[in-house]
């Protein structure tokens, strides 16, 4: 570094030595990027323009065309790894990158590469399944980040419209492929996310070569990915693609339609469940209240209810029963006492000895009452009672 | 008749059946049944009135048939 100020500036051959020694400390090295353009000059030089493969950067990269030979054609947005060495001319002050070596890089390569990051964003924990996160029934807004005019929109767009009428999206075309692609979808990713009512948001593309879906892998886009709030649904490509995005987002969707349908609920679906629950519900009420019904019925009619008058006519019987009961037995003993007094009458009678005084005996009697039964026992003058049929008399011993 | 603490309609279905069984089983003087008898009609009514109002309150809220 050196010490200039406006009084003493420092000419321009000393800074253009001062530039060249610093790009000189470069010194050639090994760049990987996206080979965008390719433009061949007559002078056998070619000049390209080689961007980075996840930021919005770029240089300009000339070689010789013999360079270039070895690997073309290249495809559209190579992925490449060239040996180059960064000079600064003094003399007219302008800047080079000059490639000695290009190689672009292989799909193995690619692979390979693919799984690293794969295994150390698993160990980071960025595909658990804690972390995702349940989608919203009713998003208010559905973030939609597709590639510009594509089928991949119309499918979802479509599909959402059909299910929820109402539903809002927040559409993002942006470049779905190349280098740019990195660039323009994290931007889109980024904006939405910020946007605080789209409560979704699907990153969807049709479906392409390997090096087509790279974007959807590239490190950066799926660490914003995982670090995004809002839900993500990813629909990459065709059912058997799995990009990263796809481990890192909230739901993997096969296809567009699918993502459409993850997202949205589909009213009639909901209308028609709720109205079977009411229905449902309904029906286990009046079959409840039927139950009910008939056990009160039964209760009713139980005799004891339906005519009371059984309770009293129960009664009037054993009353009555007993009432006969009562006369029976009683016209039976007054029927006993009756025969019974006329035995002891009879009895009485035979006993008595009117029968024989009415044959003309007669009972003598002293006065104690006592029966004479031996003239002997009489002494003369005794008073004597005599009972005879009709009546009693008195008399007196007068001795034999 | 008392007048009734709020009884539910299981309260009243259980008592109306065990009137029942006290009537059908016998035992209670002729007074005590006839009150029993009172009383069993009173709650017959009670849950019927219960089950044709949750009835009318189904019958009022009918879905619109399709």
């Amino acid at each position: 570094m050196f010490e200039t100020s406006s009084e003493s500036p420092a000419p321009v051959r000393v800074v253009s030595e001062a530039i060249k020694e610093y790009v000189d400390r470069l010194g050639p090295i090994w760049i990987e990027g996206e080979i965008s353009e390719i433009n061949e000059r007559s002078g056998g030089m070619a000049f390209m323009r080689l961007r980075d493969t996840s930021v919005d950067m770029s240089m300009s990269v000339m070689c010789h065309k013999s360079v270039l030979s070895g690997v073309s054609p290249l495809p559209q947005n190579a992925r490449v790894v060239i040996f180059a060495k960064a000079s600064w001319y003094t003399k007219s002050g302008t800047f080079t990158m000059s490639a000695r070596e290009i190689r672009q890089v292989g799909m193995g390569e690619l692979l390979a590469r693919l799984e690293a990051l794969k295994a150390v964003l698993a160990s980071e924990g960025l595909f658990d399944e804690e972390r995702k996160v349940r989608l919203p029934l009713l998003p208010r807004k559905v973030g939609l980040i597709c590639g510009r005019n594509t089928d991949a929109e119309k499918d979802v767009v479509e599909n959402a419209k059909r299910r929820w009428p109402s539903v809002e999206f927040e559409i993002r075309e942006v470049a779905v492929q190349g280098a740019a692609a990195v660039v323009e979808v994290s931007a889109a990713l980024a904006e939405l996310e910020a946007q605080e009512d789209v409560d979704v948001i699907i990153i969807t593309r049709g479906g392409g070569s390997f090096e087509d879906l790279l974007p959807f892998s590239d490190e950066s886009l799926v660490r914003l990915a995982a670090s995004c709030k809002t839900p993500i649904v990813s629909a990459i490509g065709h059912e058997k693609d799995s990009p990263l995005l796809d481990l890192v987002a909230d739901v993997r969707a096969s296809t567009p339609t699918d993502a459409a349908k993850k997202v949205v609920p589909d009213i009639s679906e909901e209308i028609e469940m709720i109205t079977a629950l009411g229905q449902r519900a309904r029906r286990h009420i009046l079959s409840l209240l039927d139950l009910e019904t008939s056990r009160i019925e039964n209760l009713r009619n139980r005799p004891v209810l339906k005519d009371p008058l059984v309770l009293v006519t129960t009664r009037e019987e054993i009353v009555t029963g007993l009432r006969d009961r009562s006369t029976r037995s009683f016209t039976h003993r007054l029927t006993l006492a009756s025969e019974e007094l006329l035995h002891t009458t009879a009895r009485v009678r035979a006993l008595s000895p009117q029968a024989t005084l009415d044959r003309g005996y007669s009972v003598v009697q002293l006065e104690d009452g006592s029966i004479v039964r031996d003239p002997h026992s009489l002494s003369a003058g005794q008073k004597l009672r005599i009972r005879l049929a009709m009546g009693e008399t008195n008399a007196t011993a007068t001795g034999n | 008749m008392t007048t009734e603490k709020k009884l539910s309609y299981e309260g009243a279905r259980d008592e109306l059946a065990t009137v029942v069984s006290q009537l059908e089983t016998g035992g209670a003087t002729l007074e005590e049944s006839l009150k029993l008898w009172e009383r069993g009609e009173e709650l017959a009514a009670m849950c019927q009135e219960w089950l044709d109002g949750a009835r009318a309150k189904l019958s009022a809220v009918k879905p619109s048939e399709k």
